[in-house]
């Protein structure tokens, strides 16, 4: 009876070509693999042709699927392709960790030891002055010995490792498991048995204490539901940390490095996809670019000391050679090539994922089911129900499961919220795509939404991106991507996009929203925002034709009814000396100066005789009139009402348009009227009664008296401006 | 009498060590090379050599110089890139003293810069006493360097006109100078290289045609890595320039430098050092080389007209003038920067109103 101890680096290709040159020499009668012995029944749905790694096996509680754990595998892991030897072999295979109805069970996450010591090959690989354990293993294993051997010297390295280092309650009780089911498995007669581990639990398993103690490590522990699935992974999530330990760096190149039948081709044949991936971006790449970088990569790696070149001396290369130096195109390769875009796919038979069931779960709760008719939905938010299927709703959209689509909701209030609703059937599909972000709704969407803010590259996008996320109630994403939204504010030099990033921002913090977002986050933000605005402002209103002046015109007015909305006094001061500068300066659109003019006076910051002076210099002989036409086109647009109660306003509007020939006057009539034509008809009724009698009548203006109110009938309001304002009397 | 010469080539000024070097290298050498790939390493990134200390030449990242040198020993031409300020001319510099012990066959690139500068000239004497002939001929560096197989440099490549860089592609591809004048060429000896600085962020620059390009390994020369790094950078090129010009304020607080850093090292960025906030960057380079003249002048403002300790006052108006370089855009950029990090800084009000006060 013999027991063969294969020790592995997780996801290191290899590994697994040791370990399957290991279990054809060893023919073992059983294979026994490190991981969770709940998802034994689903071994068998590796074998099926439509199983093509990356896949992932996920076990999560059903009752709390946010408690799950994945064991991600690629076609490089050395356990994916020890099952797949034993399921192609008739040899039976088994999951030998501890299982996690026990790790699940507990409390608090327990701390993974391979998180807690790091992967021990880069530890080693570090220590001999290699970029990573992948290449270290290259040269000391792959390099020298092709056979089973291997595993007694990773085995005794180790042994060395661990001595000294105190194995924790957690680790104790996994190994102590792992040593039960080989020992069964001994019971069970089997002569040959093939174990595959981590190389760090190698040791523990070489060495066997009493089965007695074993069994007492293990006694009482607790013990939960879990339930078990194969999902679709991606490269993309390899990267990260999950299941077996930290997640790899590289997963593209281990995967070339396994698909590579002859070794002496790595580099050219590296190199070579480089070049055809910055060729297929349409970046020059030359065949003599490929044999000048395959030569650097070598070259480098010699004056390192290194027998191959790895993928440091390959990106070295590549960015000497085909990039020019420019580290921009290194991202690409990083991304397409060095990580790689690979999806996996699981067959039909597998399980549910946890998200589908949390939605069915939600909608459950929310009395909402899915359903492939047409509807309409009226949402009241002041209804915690209706508040939150909008939630729902809205944290969907951000998945990119287009169920609800938001109409334009009928009548005023912010509590109202109209959504038409139709269940597809690929809608499932996206649900299930979205499955690696989470195993709940909310979860799913704050990461996913993360993700594509940090992937936004410009302000527009990210505000869009902001507007729905306010709305779906994710403080966490809220936090990360306000944060991006402040960087990118930072970034962009458009001063429009600011402007637009502003109002609804501005409205947040302003009324809150019926959701409680936090609100000293969004003043920071808006209080850096208004100190760009304010401070690109006045080079971004230079030179502008008449198109981009009434953008401009516009985006002026958001972002001043904005601050105004806000009671910041050092914003609006800083905004007001803005206006201001711009008012003083001639040289921009009038219409801008004239907007600028007419908001300060509205805030009173110049007073009707600066104002008056103002518009009759504007008005003066020396300007164009389309000039000064469009100076009272800003000045006046809205409303005219300041004409009526400021006579010498009138008086000098007046003078100036007798003063026009008649030339002059064809020219900037359609712009006046133009101007005229925003007037509410009551205002445009007195001017025209203003202007029969010729001159400005004297204003009169109504100022409030205190002797004037009387007090009872007064009182009598108060219940009803109560009830409107919602207080309770 | 002679004089000592003011700056003395890197070969002469460094000679024990490359000598030094030398007598222990033990490693392969490339054909014509003076030190192997692994003592020219050593060289530039110090360390030790039969027990004698050799000084860092270049502080920075080991793996840009070793790909460096892996460039000149696969025989490919070398393109040092990057900001001014970086270090190129000096790199190559050393490069071409450890490898030919001679590091004087260079063409200075201008926008003058003719071809003969590159191929070779004419003593038209000799040409109209004898004819065409080779003793007629006034080599260039590069074409001397071809003879006698070492490396020649070429500094700001790109400010060379386009038609005289393309001279470089036979030399660099043929390993050959044709002299149609004597039917005759020059080949290049084994040993042969070319090393040639250039800088991505000047404007008005020729920029290489795709030809040319492809015969070079570009090497991108970074600005320093981190703040303690670039700190120890300018505080002892500013006390060894403070002595050669006789400021006579007291030494510079250390934290006066860090702050100016940290400002330089922000803006370059484009981000705050806690990776927190973005910024937009200046359209100029604020490179290491201009940390250290705004420290000298704010020393020489302390010195002269203030109480002679650096303050804030004093390096205020030298920072916003290394800062904006475009009236208009720089200018925004500074306003922002200066609004909503500076002024939040713990610790900088005063660096903040001295700013405040100036622009």
């Amino acid at each position: 009876m013999s027991v063969h101890i294969l020790g592995i680096r997780h996801h290191g290709p290899g590994s697994a070509r040791s370990v399957v040159t290991a279990l054809e020499a060893i023919r073992p009668q059983v294979v026994l693999v490190e991981g969770p012995p709940d998802a034994d029944d689903l071994l068998a749905l590796a074998a099926q042709m439509e199983m093509r790694p990356p896949v992932a096996l996920l076990v999560y509680r059903p009752d709390e699927p946010k408690r799950a754990v994945f064991y991600p595998f690629a076609a490089f892991s050395p356990e994916w392709q020890a099952i797949r030897w034993a399921l192609k072999n008739a040899v039976p295979v088994r999951f030998m960790d501890l299982p996690q109805r026990h790790r699940l069970a507990e409390e608090c996450e327990e701390e993974d030891t391979e998180r807690l010591h790091g992967d021990p090959f880069a530890m080693i690989a570090e220590a001999a002055g290699y970029s990573d354990g992948e290449r270290w293993w290259e040269d000391q294993f792959e390099k020298r010995h092709a056979g089973p051997e291997v595993f007694e010297a990773v085995l005794e390295l180790m042994t060395a490792l661990r001595e000294g280092t105190p194995t924790n309650a957690a680790e104790g009780r996994r190994e102590a498991w792992m040593r039960q089911t080989l020992r069964e498995a001994q019971k069970q007669g089997h002569e040959r048995i093939a174990v595959v581990c981590g190389a760090w639990h190698a040791p523990a398993l070489a060495t066997m204490p009493t089965a007695k103690a074993d069994a007492e490590t293990l006694r009482g522990l607790p013990k939960c539901a879990v339930a078990a699935t194969w999902l679709p992974w991606t490269h993309r999530r390899l990267t990260y940390v999950s299941g077996y330990g930290a997640g790899i760096q590289s997963p593209g190149y281990y995967e070339h490095l396994w698909a590579l039948v002859q070794p002496v081709e790595l580099a050219t044949r590296w190199m070579t996809r480089v070049a055809h991936l910055l060729r297929a971006e349409d970046l020059e790449s030359s065949t003599a670019s490929i044999i000048e970088a395959t030569r650097l990569a070598e070259t480098a790696a010699v004056l390192r000391g290194f027998t191959v070149p790895g993928l440091a001396e390959f990106n070295e290369a590549a960015q000497a050679v085909f990039c020019f130096g420019d580290s921009a195109p290194m991202q690409l390769i990083a991304e397409r090539l060095i990580v790689g875009d690979v999806l996996g796919a699981v067959p039909e038979e597998a399980p549910q994922v946890p998200l589908q069931r949390d939605f069915q779960k939600e909608t459950k709760r929310l009395r909402l089911p899915p359903e492939a008719l047409d509807r309409t939905l009226e949402l009241d938010l002041r209804k915690p129900n209706d508040l939150d299927r909008s939630q729902l709703l809205h944290r969907l959209r951000l998945l990119k499961v287009e169920w609800g689509k938001p109409m334009s909701a009928r009548g005023k209030g912010t509590f109202r919220e109209t959504w038409h609703l139709c269940w597809e059937p690929e809608l499932e599909v996206a649900l299930i795509e979205t499955a690696p972000w989470g195993n709940t709704i909310a979860e799913a969407a704050t990461r996913f939404t993360i993700e594509r803010g940090s992937h936004c590259s410009a302000l527009p996008e990210l505000t869009a991106l902001v507007e729905v996320l306010l709305l779906a109630e994710l403080p966490e994403a809220v936090d990360r991507v306000m944060h991006q939204l402040e960087n990118q504010a930072a970034l962009t030099s458009d001063i429009g996009h600011l402007m637009d990033a502003l109002p609804p921002l501005a409205a947040v913090l302003r009324y809150g929203n019926v959701r409680q977002t936090d609100a000293s986050m969004v003043g920071h933000i808006v209080n850096g925002l208004v100190a760009r605005i304010c401070a690109g402002l006045p080079p971004a209103c230079t030179a502008l034709n008449d198109d981009a002046a009434s953008e401009m015109f516009m985006r002026l007015n958001a972002t001043h009814s904005a601050l105004a909305n806000l009671a910041d006094e050092t914003l609006r001061a800083g905004w007001n000396s803005t206006l201001l500068q711009l008012a003083d300066d001639d040289t921009l659109h009038g219409l801008l100066v004239g907007r600028c003019t007419r908001l300060l006076l509205d805030e009173a910051k110049i007073d009707a005789d600066t104002a008056a002076t103002r518009l009759s210099r504007h008005l003066s002989r020396a300007n164009a009139p389309a000039q000064s036409a469009a100076w009272i086109e800003g000045f006046l647009a809205g409303s005219g009402l300041v004409l009526l109660h400021q006579a010498r306003l009138w008086n000098l509007l007046d003078g100036w348009l007798g003063s026009l020939t008649a030339d002059h006057f064809t020219e900037v009539l359609p712009l006046l009227r133009r101007t005229f034509s925003t007037f509410a008809p009551p205002e445009r009724r007195q001017m025209g009664e203003l202007a029969r009698r010729g001159t400005g009548a004297p204003t009169t203006m109504a100022v409030p008296v205190d002797e004037d109110i009387e007090q009872d009938r007064a009182d009598r309001l108060l219940p009803t401006f109560a009830l409107l304002l919602g207080a309770t009397p | 009498m002679t004089t000592p010469v003011l700056r003395s080539h890197a070969e002469n000024q460094f000679a024990d060590e490359l000598a030094v070097l030398a007598r222990h290298d033990d490693k392969p050498k490339p054909p014509n090379w003076k030190l192997s790939p692994w003592a020219v390493a050593t060289y530039l990134l110090g360390g030790t050599a039969g027990g004698m200390p050799i000084t860092p030449k270049y502080i920075g990242l080991r793996r840009i110089i070793e790909i460096a040198i892996a460039t000149l020993a696969t025989d490919r031409a070398l393109l040092l890139l990057g900001v001014p300020g970086t270090a190129k001319s000096w790199v190559a510099e050393h490069l071409a003293a450890a490898i030919s012990g001679d590091s004087t066959l260079l063409v200075q690139g201008t926008a003058g810069t003719a071809e003969e500068a590159v191929r070779y000239g004419w003593n038209y004497a000799q040409l109209l006493a004898k004819g065409p002939s080779l003793d007629a001929l006034v080599p260039s560096p590069i074409m001397r360097g071809m003879r006698e197989g070492r490396i020649a440099r070429v500094e700001e490549l790109t400010r060379i006109p386009a038609d005289v860089q393309d001279a470089l592609i036979t030399i660099l591809s043929e390993k050959s100078l044709p002299i149609p004048e004597l039917g005759d060429e020059v080949q290049a000896r084994k040993g042969f290289n070319v090393i040639a600085t250039a800088n991505d962020r000047d404007k008005g620059v020729n920029d290489l045609s795709s030809a040319l390009k492809r015969r070079f390994n570009t090497v991108v020369l970074p600005l320093p890595d981190s703040v303690d790094e670039e700190v120890e950078i300018v505080r002892t090129r500013v006390a060894s320039l403070g002595r050669a010009l006789e400021i006579p304020a007291e030494p510079p607080a250390l934290e006066a430098i860090r702050r100016l850093v940290i400002i330089f090292r922000e803006l370059r960025a484009g981000a705050t050092a806690d990776g927190k906030t973005k910024l937009k960057s200046p359209s100029g380079t604020l490179s290491t080389a201009e940390a250290i003249s705004v420290v000298n002048q704010g020393l020489s403002l302390a010195a002269h007209f203030g109480d002679g300790s650096l303050r804030a006052s004093d390096i205020a108006s030298s920072v916003i003038g290394a800062v904006i370089k475009d009236p208009v855009q720089d200018k925004v950029v500074w306003q922002e920067y200066l609004e909503t990090v500076i002024k939040e800084r713990d610790g900088w009000k005063d660096l903040y109103r001295a700013c405040r006060d100036v622009s």
